[in-house]
Parts: structure tokens; C-alpha cells; sequence
């Protein structure tokens, strides 16, 4: 630049602390600043951009997670944000998870001195500040002290009356590795120099050193074909309906993926789970079929299986005409007509000791009383989703499911 | 190879990131869309790419604008409460012709709403959701199988045309695991980030090429250049010149108008033979396809047309459909967000009625067939 500092403006005398560090290291890349119409006057922006860096002017404030981005993209280009008062007003929020996060950034805090005139709201603290339509309302937060408080890497102040200081400064700030603060001054009466640092390591590069090792698993990318079947099945919509605690998002899954991997059929599964972990109602969909499902709702079930007396009072009676239904005698009273009586819950807890195994018991009554999924792919399916240790027990559950429905179903043929 | 997996649609839009080349994911996790966040946070740092949880979802949009122009293909991904913090930069990427994603899983709204059922209620925040008139392109999709494709697609779209993307599911599709048959990732197309091919002295960053965008330079490379939410001239420095903004406004304005075949996409259902069309997209689609079916084996010539681009609308399907068919019904889970589109684009042709609900339940199949009906039976009275 060849205009002389004895007549230059704050802004260009800033502009040019900022191009002079590209000369205190010529081999660094050069810096992109950061700053908003907030910031810098709509024609300091404009000649900024005719400085050779690049420059970005975005919403005031949001310019330090915008930097965010950038450092994650660009790991040693120099991030240099010029911010005001109404812009670390606006992004206070996004300036303390920078800070203790240690972001690299440097952020240049224009004291209201400087900036002439922007609302005082977050300058650097001297004295009461005033703004002239709220005078002698607000005490400034001072920046540069919480930034000293959240252990910002580097925390100084510079002045604009000493621009080689200025520019060695926004050098130094560059060169400290995190979440680097100048409050930039005209006012003789402040220190000037670095007031605090910290020892942190950078935020990215702590990322990278922890992720460097990771790589994605190999079974990932693997995966069975599905088996394609020969047979044609029209749409089958399966609900099993109970309580938290049934086990019964478990069941879903291991239904769906039975059918879906080991049957060959397209499947859904959407479920209500409510939010209680135990004792709400719990209730999963499973439709399958030879073609793409559409409608994903067991609405009108050809299979239904009720688990809890809530479920049987909501759900009894939706079943399609010759619908598959299934009931716990022992929680449900009195059965839907037409159920089969299965004590599902005592045989979770005879098999697992507790209900949690009620939704296994419940797949082993849909495949003694249906066509459309066999044990042989449930047992498939349940050695995928449960911990090996407990598999065991949970085809108990599954079998004794299996057999209870259909010795109900003999009784019900004999009797 | 291809390979199955069973997924739900956040698992599907998180997947279907990494493999358009997704390298950069900041959010802040809300319910019904905290998956993707879950699932990106162990998926990117196996590839290479960099996880981030910010602190609001303001920085989370800002973010993935800095990443993007750092050259990492970027998303982020929200729910309603959230988008609406995300107007703001998001305005900021539409100016600054900046590629991004943004996931956006719908749930009842206004403000915190219904944090856990599903809605379709952000269409018309999708299209105008940030001040001033822009161009915006929106995608929803009805399956966890679409949800993938339209991953990858909106990245795509988002780097052929520098602008941001919405991927605009609803929590019926984000929430439903079904079946997903997985590309060979050596079989999608993908497009890369394009590079100038002019040295950095004749580099216009914001070109005013209409119908045409330029190559974005990623910072760092040599190519210096200034960005601005400010209107702006080719060079990106902010001007009031009106002849220059009108030159900009042309160039926004034609840019993706000027390549709907590339950018619309819509599905037919048993349309050709229909005299009473439904509209519907996203989840309810998919009870609107099976209403389809049901009501055919009443006799009832129903068809369905399903928006897969959202934003810009596919308006010559509308206005084709609207001299076919004796009326059209459009179920969607908001009070009428794209009713108005087909009452708009049908001009008072046929009736066109809505099948609203924004109270947390599903639009089930019996209530379109029941629509159906009705509008059936006043046909033929």
C-alpha cells in the first residue's frame, strides 16, 4: 500500500497491520479475513477485497463458526476475523465455544475508539460506557477478560498508534497454535502487548490425531445377498402390540430382518415406542411382501398380537376377516373372539426371567400360525441382534413361543 | 457390489452423505433427526472427514458455508426449531453461491411443536424460509431406499448449480427401517467440486452467465477472492449499481430454471388411465400409493402423482394433470402447503381438496380411499 500512515484511516491502518504479517512470513499462506458490514464500513469492505487475501463478509457475528468450517477445510491457512462491538454482541454464543474449544482463529476486537461511534455494548472495558440513547445505563462486558477467563490461547492488545507493534502482534496471534484475541486500541491509557496465554492443543488437530487410526470396518462393505424366493406373497401386515419392556422394538427387528434378509421379501418396520422405558405402550408394524412396500401401517393387521390388556382394548377388532390373532391369557381378559391363547409373558419370564423376552415368545407364535416366516430365519435373524451370551435363552423364548401356539392351536381344532 | 442393509431414512440420508463424498458435517442433534448426527460422527472420521457438534444451529450453517469454501463437500441436518435458526446462513449460501446441504426432518410446528411426530409442515420454509427472492432447490423422499439416492443427488445438485440443497425428509420416513439395497459406491454418479480453469488473474468468482454457474476456487489454492452477503458484482465486491444488480438477479433467477430436466423429478402412479389424482410426497406418498391400489378395486380410476423435487415444484405435471383428471385430492400432514401449488397451477380447471392433519397422527390409506370416494360419487351425481 502506498498511502502515508500519518493520514490514514484507522481501517486502512488495520488493513495494513494485516497485509504487513504476510511479510513477517512470506511463506505462510496468506490469510483470509473475516469481518461484516457490522464490522467495517460498506467501503472498507469493498477496498479490503482489493488487498491481496481474500475476504469474506459474512453476517455479523456468525463469521467465528463460519471460521469453524474453514480451519476444518484448510488446516494452515490464517484465519484473521475483525470484529466490532455489535458483532461480538451477536456472536458471543459461537466466541466462547471457539475459545474453549481452541479453535485456530485470530480475532481482531475492535475497541469502540477504534470503530467511532458502533454500540458500546462489548468493548474492551476502560470506563462506564454510554450509549447515547441508554446513557449511564450499562456496565461493557470486557471481552478480553473472559476470553483471559475461558483460557484463550492467546489473549493481547495492540494499538493502532504503533502499527509495526500491531502487525507483529497479529503475527504472533497467527503463529499460536488455537484461539487467538487482540483487543485493537487507540487509547494510550491500556497495556498493550500479550496479557495472557494458555497451552491447549488445537481443536482440529487433536481431532485428526484421534482419527487418524480409525479406518472403516470391513464387515461394513460385506453382506449377504438375499435369498430370492420363489414363492409370490401378497402384502402381510403384522402388529405386536404391548408394553415397554416387552422387548418388543427387538422383536420388530429381528421379524423384519428375518423376512426381509432370510425370506427375500421387501419389509418395513415402524414402531411407537413411547418415552418410558418401561410400562408405556409399545406397539411394531412389520408389513412384507413380494413387492415394494408402500403403505408402511398395520392399521388392518393379518397379524395381530396382543400383549397387554391396553392393547387388546385399542387394537382388538382391526384385524382383517381370518386374521392371524394372537392373545396372553394371563394379560388379557377376556380374550378377543377368535385368539389364540398363548401365556406369552409367563413363558419370557419361565425362559429369560423377565418380560423382556415377551416379543421373542411372540415371534414363535407367528411362525407356528403363519405361512409367511419360518424359525429357521428368525433363529437366523435373533443370532444378529442380541448379545452372543444371551442367544440361547432367547431361542428357548422363540421355541416355546413356537410350540405354546401351536399346541393352542390343536386345542382348538380338537376341542 | 450392491449389498442390503436394513436402515431407517436417517440412516439412509447419513450414508447416502458419505458416499456423494460428504467430508464435513456440522449440527447441534434434535429429535427426529438425531441419527444422522449419531451416525456421521463415527462414519466421517472413517473416512477421512471431519465431525463437529456446534453449539446452536446458526454455527452449524455457518460452518458447513466455511467448509464448503474450503473445499470440503458439506452438510448439516436439523429439525424445524432448528431450520428456523439456520435461515440466516442459509440466506448467506444462496447469495454466495455456495454448495451445501441441509437435512431438514419435519415434526408438528410451529416452535417446539410435537418434538417427536411427524409433519410435512416446512415445505413453504424450505422454498421462502430466508427474506428476499431466491432460488432454492428441495428434495423429499418417501423411502429410506429414495432417502439414500436423494442424499448423494443433493450433493450433486448442490455442487452442478452452487447452491444449497434441502433435503426435506418427515419423521415417517426417518423413523421407518425398511430394506435398502446399497449401490456398488463405484456405481453412483458423483460430481466433483469443479475447478477453474483460468488463471487467478481472470478468475470471476460470481459469474453472470445466465443459465450458468462458474467454478467455485477453494480457498488456499491461489485463487483470492472476496465472498459477500451483500449484492454484488462478478469479482464478488458488494456494488449498488442497479444496472450490475439487475444483471445478478437475472443470473439467479435463471439459473436453475434455465435446467428443471436436470433438476425435477416425480413419480407417476397408475396415472394414464386416471380421472381423480392425488399429490402427495415424502411419507404420505406412500399410504397415498396404497389408497391407490385399494380404491382401484372399488372401481375408482385414482392415480397419483408424487413430487420427488419439492422446490422448484413440478409445475407442467400439475398443469398437464389438471386437463385429465375430474379433480385432484392432496393429502399432506401441514394445513395445505402444496394444496396451494396445485390450486395455483390447476387455475380453477377442477376442484383440488386438501386431506390436511398437523395433530402428530398419520394420514392412513382408508382416509384417502374415503376422500376418494366422496369425490368419485360427486363425478358421477
Amino acid at each position: 500500500m502506498t498511502y502515508d500512515r500519518h493520514f490514514a484511516t484507522n481501517w486502512q491502518l488495520l488493513l495494513d497491520a494485516i497485509c504487513t504479517t504476510m511479510m513477517l512470513a512470506p511463506e505462510r499462506e496468506p490469510p483470509i479475513v473475516l469481518s461484516s458490514l457490522a464490522d467495517l464500513p460498506y467501503e472498507v469492505g469493498q477496498a479490503s477485497g482489493r488487498a491481496p487475501l481474500s475476504f469474506i463478509q459474512g453476517p455479523p457475528g456468525r463469521n467465528i463458526a463460519l471460521a469453524i468450517g474453514l480451519r476444518a477445510a484448510l488446516p494452515a491457512t490464517p484465519l484473521v476475523l475483525i470484529m466490532s462491538a455489535d458483532s461480538v454482541t451477536l456472536g458471543t454464543n459461537h466466541l466462547i465455544h471457539a475459545a474453549r474449544r481452541n479453535i485456530g482463529m485470530t480475532l481482531l476486537l475492535l475497541r469502540s475508539d477504534v470503530t467511532a461511534g458502533a454500540a458500546p455494548g462489548s468493548q474492551d472495558r476502560m470506563d462506564w460506557t454510554q450509549p447515547y440513547y441508554q446513557p449511564d445505563l450499562e456496565s461493557a462486558p470486557a471481552p478480553l477478560a473472559w476470553l483471559t477467563a475461558l483460557d484463550a490461547a492467546l489473549v493481547g492488545r495492540a494499538s493502532l498508534r504503533d502499527p509495526d507493534g500491531l502487525a507483529e502482534l497479529i503475527h504472533t496471534a497467527i503463529e499460536t497454535k488455537g484461539f487467538g484475541v487482540l483487543g485493537v486500541t487507540t487509547d494510550a491509557r491500556l497495556e498493550i502487548g500479550i496479557l495472557s496465554r494458555s497451552e491447549w492443543p488445537e481443536y482440529f488437530d487433536a481431532y485428526r490425531a484421534w482419527t487418524a487410526g480409525l479406518a472403516a470396518p470391513a464387515a461394513r462393505a460385506a453382506g449377504a445377498a438375499p435369498a430370492r424366493p420363489a414363492r409370490r406373497v401378497p402384502r402381510c401386515a403384522l402388529r405386536i402390540a404391548g408394553l415397554g419392556g416387552h422387548g418388543i422394538k427387538l422383536a420388530g427387528t429381528v421379524l423384519s430382518e428375518a423376512l426381509g434378509r432370510h425370506e427375500g421379501l421387501w419389509t418395513t418396520q415402524r414402531g411407537e415406542y413411547g418415552s418410558a422405558t418401561r410400562g408405556g405402550p409399545s406397539l411394531v408394524d412389520v408389513i412384507a411382501g413380494s413387492d415394494p412396500i408402500t403403505y408402511p401401517g398395520a392399521d388392518q393387521p393379518d397379524v395381530l398380537v396382543l400383549l397387554s390388556q391396553a392393547a387388546a382394548q385399542r387394537y382388538a377388532g382391526s384385524e382383517r376377516p381370518g386374521a392371524v390373532l394372537v392373545a396372553d391369557p394371563g394379560e388379557v381378559d377376556p380374550l378377543p373372539p377368535g385368539a389364540a391363547p398363548v401365556p406369552i409373558t409367563a413363558l419370557a419370564r419361565e425362559h429369560v426371567g423377565a418380560p423382556i423376552a415377551a416379543g421373542m415368545v411372540a415371534l414363535g407364535c407367528v411362525a407356528a400360525l403363519t405361512e409367511i416366516v419360518s424359525l429357521t430365519a428368525l433363529r437366523l435373524s435373533l443370532a444378529g441382534h442380541v448379545p452372543q451370551r444371551l442367544v440361547a435363552r432367547n431361542q428357548a423364548a422363540l421355541e416355546a413361543g413356537y410350540a405354546a401356539a401351536q399346541a393352542a392351536r390343536e386345542g382348538a381344532q380338537h376341542g | 457390489m450392491t449389498h442390503i442393509a436394513f436402515m431407517h431414512g436417517n440412516e439412509a440420508a447419513a450414508e447416502g452423505a458419505v458416499a456423494a463424498g460428504c467430508r464435513f458435517y456440522a449440527g447441534y442433534p434434535i429429535t427426529p433427526s438425531s441419527e444422522i448426527a449419531e451416525i456421521l460422527s463415527g462414519r466421517l472420521p472413517e473416512v477421512g472427514g471431519v465431525f463437529i457438534q456446534m453449539e446452536d444451529e446458526i454455527a452449524s450453517m455457518a460452518a458447513i458455508i466455511g467448509a464448503s469454501l474450503g473445499g470440503l463437500k458439506s452438510a448439516t441436518a436439523t429439525s424445524g426449531p432448528g431450520f428456523s435458526l439456520m435461515q440466516e446462513n442459509l440466506g448467506f449460501a444462496v447469495m454466495s453461491e455456495i454448495p451445501c446441504v441441509v437435512v431438514n426432518v419435519q415434526r408438528v410446528g410451529p416452535s417446539t411443536g410435537l418434538p417427536t411426530k411427524a409433519a410435512q409442515g416446512d415445505v413453504m420454509q424450505a422454498r421462502w424460509g430466508t427474506h428476499g427472492d431466491h432460488p432454492i432447490i428441495a428434495l423429499t423422499p418417501s423411502s429410506a431406499q429414495e432417502t439414500y439416492h436423494l442424499a448423494v443427488r443433493a450433493f450433486n445438485l448442490a455442487e452442478r448449480f452452487r447452491t444449497p440443497v434441502i433435503l426435506l425428509m418427515d419423521a415417517i420416513v426417518a423413523q421407518l427401517k425398511e430394506k435398502v439395497e446399497v449401490p456398488d459406491p463405484a456405481s453412483l454418479q458423483i460430481v466433483p467440486r469443479a475447478a477453474p480453469s483460468v488463471p487467478p488473474a481472470d478468475y470471476k468468482p460470481f459469474p453472470f452467465a445466465r443459465g450458468e454457474v462458474g467454478p467455485l476456487a477453494v480457498f488456499g489454492q491461489g485463487y483470492r477472492y472476496h465472498v459477500t452477503g451483500l449484492l454484488h458484482d462478478e469479482h464478488g465486491y458488494p456494488t449498488e449499481d442497479p444496472a450490475v444488480v439487475s444483471a445478478w438477479w437475472e443470473h439467479m433467477a435463471t439459473k436453475l430454471d434455465a435446467h428443471l430436466d436436470e433438476i425435477l423429478a416425480w413419480e407417476e402412479v397408475q396415472l394414464a388411465d386416471a380421472d381423480l389424482a392425488l399429490v402427495a410426497y415424502g411419507g404420505t406418498a406412500r399410504a397415498a400409493a396404497h389408497a391407490v391400489t385399494l380404491a382401484r378395486s372399488e372401481g375408482i380410476k385414482l392415480g397419483l402423482l408424487r413430487p420427488i423435487t419439492l422446490w422448484p415444484f413440478p409445475e407442467e405435471a400439475v398443469r398437464r394433470l389438471a386437463g385429465q383428471v375430474r379433480g385432484f385430492i392432496v393429502p399432506e400432514l401441514n394445513l395445505g402447503q402444496i394444496r396451494y401449488e396445485v390450486e395455483r397451477l390447476s387455475a380453477g380447471r377442477v376442484p383440488v381438496e386438501g386431506l390436511h392433519r398437523a395433530d402428530g397422527l398419520q394420514i392412513t390409506p382408508d382416509q384417502i380411499v374415503s376422500a376418494a370416494r366422496a369425490a368419485h360419487a360427486r363425478d358421477q351425481a
